[in-house]
C-alpha cells in the first residue's frame, strides 16, 4: 500500500499519520475497500465468540470432577502397528496451512489480473479445505466409534467430548463456509466476473478482484482460529 | 412557565415522599450496619447532587425560555470548567466508593469464632446442618443424598457423624455470634436471604459459597429467596430464630445428630427385619 | 436489469473552484475541501412494490422497517407489563394469572424490551435512518446485506413469538436465563421455549452483526467530503460507538445461547453440575452455572450502553437544536462516550456481586463500575449546561429531553448505590434493582425515543405530529413513569425480593399493598398513553402541518436534503460538502441563530465561529 495516492492528502508514517488519518474527513483508513474494512471488523467479532469459547474450555477443564483425558492417547493414530500421537492433527494443520500459502499466492495473481493462476489457487485452496474437513470428520467417526459423545466421554470428563465436538464443529462449520465460496470465487475467476466487473447474483455488487482478498481474510483468520484451537486442544 | 412549575413540584414531591414515607428499611439485626451507613451516605451525596441537578435545570427553563430577541450565548469550550466538575465528580465518586469497599473487606473476611452452618437449598426449600462437637462439617456429595442421608454427608468422613442436623426451614441462632453461612444447592440457583439481616449470596449447585454475619437482636425473622429459582420462587420461605445463649443451647440439645439418625434407622431396619421372621 | 442501477452516472472527483462559489472577494482556499476519494456509490433502485417497501434496500425504508417492528414488538413487552402489574397490584383479579404464567410474562418482557425493542430500535431503526444522512452518505455501504439483517431480525421476532405457542409456552427463566434452572423442569418452558429463546438469539445477533457491519463501515469509510469524525453529530457518535460494543459483546451472548441450547438439547454439561432433583440425580455433572453468568453479564452489560450510548448521543443533538445552543464541551462528550463504552467492557460482574463468584472480584469490579460515573456524570453536566443561557423552545420535544434529564440522573444515582459493593448486598435482587434499571434504560431511553420522534418525524413524513397530543403524551408518560419508578425504590428499602409472584403473607411487606395498587394504576396510565403517539402519528401522516425543509432550523446534514423527506439516494445529484461541526448555533455575528454544515466559511467570514 506504499503506492498509495489521494489527490489533496498527504500520507504520513507511523502514529502521526494514523493520528491524521482518523482526524481527516471521508475515509479513517485510506484507500482500504468498504468490503475488506467490513471483513476485518467482522473478524474482529469472530474473534471474540472463539475467544468466549476457548476462555469457556479453559474454564470448564479447570473445573471438571472427573480427569481430563490424556490428548496423546484420545488423538493418536494407530499405524502400521505403531501408535503414533497427534498424526492425523499434525497432517490436518500442514493442510490447513499450506491452504493458507495458496490463497496469499491467489491474492497476489488477482491483483495481477492473472486469472488462470488465481483461479487454480483458488481451487487448491478449496480442495485444502476440503481435505481438512474430510479428515476431521474422520477424526470424529473415530472418537464416536470409541464411544465419545458431546454428552459422555470413557476416556474422562465429558466435557471433553462437549468442548470438543462443539468448538471444533463450530470452527469446521467456518471451514466449510469457506470452502463453499471458495469454490463459488473459483468459477467466478475462471467465469470472467472480476475481469469485466460483472454483478454478484445475490448482492448485485460489481465483481472486482479485491473479494478475493477479501475471502483470503477470512481463509487466513480460519486458520489462525485453528491454530489456537491446536494448541489448546491438542498440546494442552 | 407551567413546564418549570411542574418539574420543580416532581422535584419538591420526591423530597417530601422521602421524608414522608412509611416504606422505609426494617431494622437492622445483625452487625452489617455499616452497610445501612454506606446508603445512608450514597442517598445524601446522591440525592444532593440529583437536587442540585434538576434545580438548575428548572432554573435554566425558567430563566433561558424561547424569546425571540434573544440570541443564546455561543460558547463551545470551557476547560477550566470542565476540569473542576471531572475533579470534584471523581472525588465525590472516590469519596462514595472508599466505604464501600472497606465494608466488602470485612465481608470477605470471616471472623476466625463463626460458627458454620450449611445451609441446603433444593426446589423448593432449606434445611440447615450444623458442626457437632468437634466443631466441624463433615464432607458432602449430591450423589449421596438420599433419605438415609438427607445432607449427602460422605460416610467415611469422621468430622460428618456428629453434624447436628435440622430437617426443618426454620433454624435457630445464637445472639451475638458470628455465623458464617455455606451455601449449597442441589439442584438451581438460590439465595439464603434475611432482609434484617441485610446480607446475602447466591446458592450455586456443584460448588460452596459462603458469607457471615452476626445477629444482634433476638427474635425470629424470615428467610426468602432471593435468586430467581422457578415456579415456587415465591413461596420459598424459612426463619430464623435469634436465641440467647442460654435458649440457643438448649434448643441446639434437642437436635438429633447424624450418628443418631443411623442409629435410628438401624434399629428401625432391626424391627423390620424381625418383623419379617415372624 | 442494468437500469436499476446508476452505472453510467460518475462523479468526478470536484476540485475546490466547482464548489466554494467563491466570488465574495475573500481567497477561495478558505473554502477549501479535499476532492473526494471514493467514487459514487453503486446504488440498486427499487422499482416495483416489493422491491421499494419490502426487500427494500434503501437504509431509510429499512431503518423505518425496524422501527415498526421493534414497536410492535415493544407493544406485546407494554401489554405483558400490564398483565404483570395487574398480578402485582391486584393479586388474584385476573383468573389466568398463575405463576407459570406470570414468570412467562416477566422473561418476555424484559427480553423483548431490552433486545428486541431498545437494541432494535435505536441502533437498527435510528442507525438505519440517520447515520447515512447525517454523516452525508447516499446510503449504507452495503444495501443488501442491510436488508438481509432487518429479515432476520424479523425472523428472530417471529420465532420469539412463536414460543408463545409450543407446548409448555415461552421460557419463564427470567431474562437473565440463568441455567441450571432454565432448562430444568420446575421453571416453564424449560424444554421447547427455551430452545426458541436461543435460536431467536443467534438469530438476532446474526442478523445484527449484518446491520452492525454496514453501521460502522458507513461512519468509518463513508462519510462526505469534509466530514471529520469530529465534525460528526453525537447521535452517530453514540450509535457507532454502541454498534462498536454489539460487535464485541453480541459474540459472549452468541456462545452463551449456544452452549445452553447443547446442554438442554443434547444434554452436554457446559452449565449444569450435579443435580439431584425429585429425589433423582440427572445426567448431568461437572459444569458450572457461574460460567454462564459471566458469559450472559459479558453481554449483559454493554448491552445496557448499547442502549443508553444512543440515547445519549440523540438526546445531545435534541437538546442543542432546541435550546439554540452549541452541545457544551462537544470533544469532552465524544471522549466520554468512547470512555463509557470502553469502560463497559471492565464492568460484568457488578450483576454477579452476590452470585457466587470469587469474592475478591467485588473490589475490582466496584471501582471500574464506579469510575464509568464520571464520564456519566460529564454528560449529565454538559446537557444542563447546554441549556444554561440558551434560548430553550419549550416544545414537546424539548420536554422529552427534560424529561430524560430527571429520569436519567435519578437512575444513575441508584446505579452509584448497586455499582457499589457492598451496598449491592441488601438491594440486590430487590424491587431497588427494578426501580432503578427501569429508571434508567428503561424510562430514559424511552424518553429520548419520544423526543427523537417527534423531532424526526417531520423529516421522514414531512409533517409534524400535533403539538398538543404530543404534550398530553409527555406529561401522561413523564408523571406517570416517575411515580412508578420512584416509589419501587423504597420496595427495595424494605427488602421486597423481585421476581415474586405475590408475597403478602410476610409481615413487613404488608404495608407495601396500597403502593403496589398505586404503582399498578400508574402503570396502567403509562402504557395507554402510548396510544396517544399512534394515534397522533394515524392522524398527521396526511393531515399535519407540512414541515418543509429544515423545520427546526437544524445545522446537521439530515435536513438538508434536496427534498423532504429525502428519497433514496439521499442528495440527488451532489453530495453535500462539510464545513464545520454540527452545533454552530446562535453565532454571533451570523444573521440567524444557526450555520448549517454546509454553509462555507466564506459566507460567514464576518462571524465569530470559534469551532469548526
Amino acid at each position: 500500500m506504499s503506492d498509495l495516492k489521494i489527490e489533496g492528502y498527504e500520507f504520513k508514517p507511523g502514529f502521526k499519520g494514523m493520528a491524521k488519518d482518523t482526524g481527516s474527513d471521508q475515509t479513517m483508513f485510506k484507500g482500504v475497500h468498504w468490503g475488506k474494512a467490513m471483513m476485518w471488523i467482522f473478524l474482529l467479532s469472530d474473534t471474540f465468540i472463539f475467544s468466549c469459547f476457548l476462555i469457556s474450555y479453559m474454564k470448564g477443564r479447570g473445573s471438571t470432577i472427573i480427569d481430563w483425558p490424556n490428548p496423546s492417547e484420545v488423538f493418536g493414530l494407530h499405524v502400521f502397528g505403531v501408535d503414533v500421537p497427534l498424526l492425523l492433527i499434525a497432517i490436518m494443520t500442514f493442510v490447513l496451512i499450506t491452504s493458507s500459502g495458496t490463497m496469499a499466492l491467489a491474492v497476489k495473481y488477482g491483483y495481477e489480473k492473472n486469472k488462470k493462476m488465481c483461479g487454480w489457487l483458488i481451487l487448491a485452496t478449496a480442495i485444502g479445505g476440503l481435505t481438512f474437513v474430510g479428515m476431521q470428520a474422520f477424526e470424529w467417526s473415530k472418537l464416536i466409534h470409541e464411544g465419545v459423545r458431546p454428552w459422555e466421554n470413557p476416556f474422562g470428563a465429558p466435557q471433553f467430548g462437549s468442548f470438543f465436538f462443539m468448538i471444533t464443529g463450530f470452527h469446521g462449520t467456518h471451514v466449510s463456509i469457506g470452502v463453499i465460496f471458495l469454490f463459488i470465487y473459483a468459477y467466478k475467476t475462471f467465469a470472467g466476473h472480476y475481469d469485466e466487473g460483472k454483478r454478484g447474483w445475490f448482492t448485485s455488487m460489481k465483481g472486482d478482484y479485491v473479494e478475493i482478498e477479501i475471502l483470503g481474510l477470512y481463509w487466513h483468520f480460519v486458520d489462525l482460529v485453528w491454530v489456537f484451537i491446536f494448541a489448546f486442544f491438542y498440546l494442552w | 412557565m407551567h413546564v418549570g412549575i411542574i418539574f420543580f413540584l416532581v422535584i419538591l414531591g420526591s423530597v417530601l415522599f422521602h421524608i414522608f414515607t412509611p416504606w422505609y428499611w426494617t431494622d437492622v439485626a445483625s452487625n452489617w450496619g455499616g452497610m445501612d451507613d454506606t446508603i445512608t451516605l450514597t442517598f445524601w451525596i446522591g440525592g444532593g447532587v440529583f437536587i442540585a441537578v434538576c434545580l438548575f435545570m428548572v432554573y435554566c427553563v425558567f430563566k433561558f425560555s424561547y424569546k425571540k430577541d434573544r440570541k443564546a450565548e455561543y460558547k463551545p469550550e470551557d476547560k477550566k470548567l470542565e476540569k473542576i466538575l471531572t475533579w470534584a465528580t471523581t472525588l465525590g465518586v472516590a469519596a462514595l466508593l472508599a466505604p464501600g469497599l472497606i465494608i466488602w473487606n470485612q465481608y470477605v473476611n470471616v471472623p476466625k469464632n463463626a460458627i458454620e452452618i450449611d445451609v441446603m437449598a433444593w426446589q423448593w426449600g432449606w434445611q440447615y446442618r450444623l458442626p457437632g462437637e468437634d466443631g466441624k462439617l463433615g464432607t458432602t456429595k449430591v450423589v449421596n443424598i438420599n433419605d438415609n442421608n438427607p445432607f449427602g454427608i460422605n460416610l467415611d468422613d469422621p468430622f460428618g457423624n456428629d453434624d447436628v442436623m435440622i430437617q426443618s426451614d426454620v433454624i435457630n441462632l445464637e445472639n451475638n455470634r458470628p455465623v458464617k453461612i455455606l451455601l449449597r444447592s442441589v439442584d438451581v440457583l438460590h439465595n439464603w436471604y434475611v432482609p434484617q439481616f441485610r446480607a446475602k449470596m447466591d446458592a450455586v449447585p456443584g460448588i460452596v459459597t459462603y458469607y457471615w454475619f452476626e445477629p444482634n437482636k433476638t427474635g425470629e425473622f424470615e428467610v426468602l429467596c432471593a435468586e430467581y429459582c422457578g415456579v415456587g420462587h415465591y413461596a420459598m420461605r424459612g426463619g430464623v430464630e435469634v436465641q440467647d445463649k442460654q435458649d440457643y443451647d438448649n434448643w441446639l440439645q434437642q437436635q438429633e445428630t447424624f450418628s443418631d439418625l443411623i442409629a435410628k434407622q438401624k434399629i428401625l431396619e432391626n424391627e423390620k427385619t424381625k418383623l419379617a421372621k415372624k | 436489469m442494468s437500469e436499476d442501477f446508476n452505472d453510467n452516472k460518475t462523479i468526478q472527483a470536484q476540485s475546490s473552484e466547482t464548489i466554494s462559489g467563491g466570488g465574495s472577494g475573500i481567497t477561495p482556499d478558505m473554502d477549501y475541501v479535499r476532492p473526494a476519494e471514493v467514487g459514487e456509490q453503486d446504488l440498486y433502485h427499487g422499482h416495483s412494490f416489493i422491491t421499494k417497501w419490502i426487500f427494500c434496500q434503501d437504509a431509510k425504508v429499512i431503518g423505518v422497517q425496524y422501527f415498526l417492528l421493534a414497536t410492535f414488538t415493544g407493544i406485546i413487552g407494554l401489554i405483558l407489563s400490564w398483565l404483570m402489574r395487574l398480578q402485582l397490584g391486584f393479586p388474584g383479579l385476573a383468573p389466568f394469572m398463575t405463576a407459570e404464567h406470570y414468570y412467562q410474562f416477566v422473561t418476555m418482557h424484559g427480553m423483548i424490551m431490552v433486545v428486541y425493542f431498545l437494541t432494535a430500535l435505536f441502533l437498527g431503526g435510528f442507525g438505519n435512518y440517520l447515520i447515512p444522512l447525517m454523516v452525508g452518505a447516499r446510503d449504507m455501504v452495503f444495501p443488501y446485506l442491510n436488508m438481509v439483517s432487518f429479515w432476520s431480525f424479523f425472523v428472530a421476532v417471529g420465532v420469539l413469538l412463536a414460543s408463545f405457542f409450543v407446548p409448555g409456552g415461552p421460557t419463564g427463566s427470567g431474562w437473565t436465563l440463568y441455567p441450571p434452572q432454565a432448562i430444568l423442569e420446575g421453571t416453564p418452558g424449560s424444554g421447547y421455549g427455551i430452545m426458541l429463546m436461543c435460536i431467536s438469539l443467534i438469530l438476532f445477533v446474526a442478523g445484527f452483526t449484518m446491520g452492525g457491519l454496514n453501521y460502522l463501515i458507513t461512519v468509518l469509510q463513508a462519510r462526505t467530503r469534509g466530514m471529520t469524525l469530529m465534525r460528526m453529530p453525537l447521535t452517530v457518535w453514540g450509535i457507532f460507538t454502541a454498534t462498536v460494543l454489539a460487535m464485541l459483546a453480541f459474540p459472549a451472548l452468541l456462545v452463551g445461547a449456544l452452549m445452553m441450547s447443547l446442554d438442554n438439547v443434547l444434554g452436554t454439561s457446559f452449565f449444569m453440575p450435579t443435580i439431584l432433583k425429585a429425589g433423582e440425580v440427572l445426567e448431568y455433572g461437572g459444569g458450572s452455572p457461574i460460567l454462564f453468568q459471566h458469559l450472559f453479564w459479558f453481554f449483559g452489560h454493554p448491552e445496557v450502553y448499547i442502549v443508553a450510548l444512543p440515547a445519549f448521543g440523540i438526546i445531545s443533538d435534541l437538546i442543542s437544536v432546541h435550546a439554540r445552543k452549541n452541545i457544551f464541551g462537544y470533544r469532552m462528550m465524544v471522549w466520554a462516550i468512547v470512555g463509557i463504552g470502553a469502560l463497559s467492557f471492565f464492568v460484568w460482574a457488578h450483576h454477579m456481586y452476590v452470585s457466587g463468584m470469587n469474592p475478591w472480584f467485588g473490589f475490582f469490579f466496584a471501582t471500574t463500575t464506579l469510575i464509568i460515573a464520571v464520564p456519566t456524570a460529564m454528560k449529565v453536566y454538559n446537557w444542563i449546561l447546554t441549556l444554561w443561557r440558551g434560548n430553550i423552545r419549550l416544545n414537546t420535544v424539548m420536554l422529552w429531553c427534560l424529561g430524560f434529564i430527571v429520569t436519567f440522573v435519578n437512575g444513575g444515582i441508584t446505579g452509584i448505590f448497586l455499582g457499589n459493593v457492598s451496598v449491592d448486598v441488601p438491594l440486590s435482587d430487590t424491587y431497588f434493582v427494578i426501580a432503578h434499571f427501569h429508571m434508567v434504560m428503561g424510562i430514559a431511553p424511552l424518553m429520548v425515543i419520544m423526543g427523537a420522534v417527534y423531532h424526526w418525524f417531520p423529516l421522514v413524513a414531512g409533517r409534524f405530529l400535533d403539538e398538543k397530543l404530543g404534550k398530553w403524551h409527555f406529561w401522561l408518560t413523564f408523571l406517570g413513569a416517575y411515580s412508578i419508578y420512584f416509589p419501587m425504590h423504597y420496595l427495595g428499602f424494605i427488602g421486597v425480593p423481585r421476581r415474586y409472584f405475590e408475597m403478602y403473607d410476610s409481615p413487613y411487606v404488608t404495608s407495601a399493598v396500597g403502593m403496589n395498587e398505586f404503582i399498578s394504576l400508574a402503570a396502567f396510565i403509562v402504557g395507554a398513553a402510548q396510544f396517544i403517539l399512534i394515534y397522533n402519528i394515524v392522524k398527521t401522516l396526511k393531515t399535519g402541518k407540512p414541515a418543509g425543509h429544515n423545520p427546526w432550523q437544524a445545522c446537521s446534514l439530515e435536513w438538508l436534503t434536496p427534498t423532504v423527506p429525502p428519497e433514496h439516494g439521499n442528495w440527488g445529484d451532489r453530495l453535500p460538502t462539510v464545513h464545520r461541526w454540527a452545533y454552530d448555533y446562535s453565532v454571533p455575528g451570523a444573521k440567524e441563530d444557526f450555520i448549517t454544515q454546509t454553509t462555507p466559511p466564506s459566507e460567514v467570514a464576518h462571524t465569530k465561529v470559534e469551532k469548526t
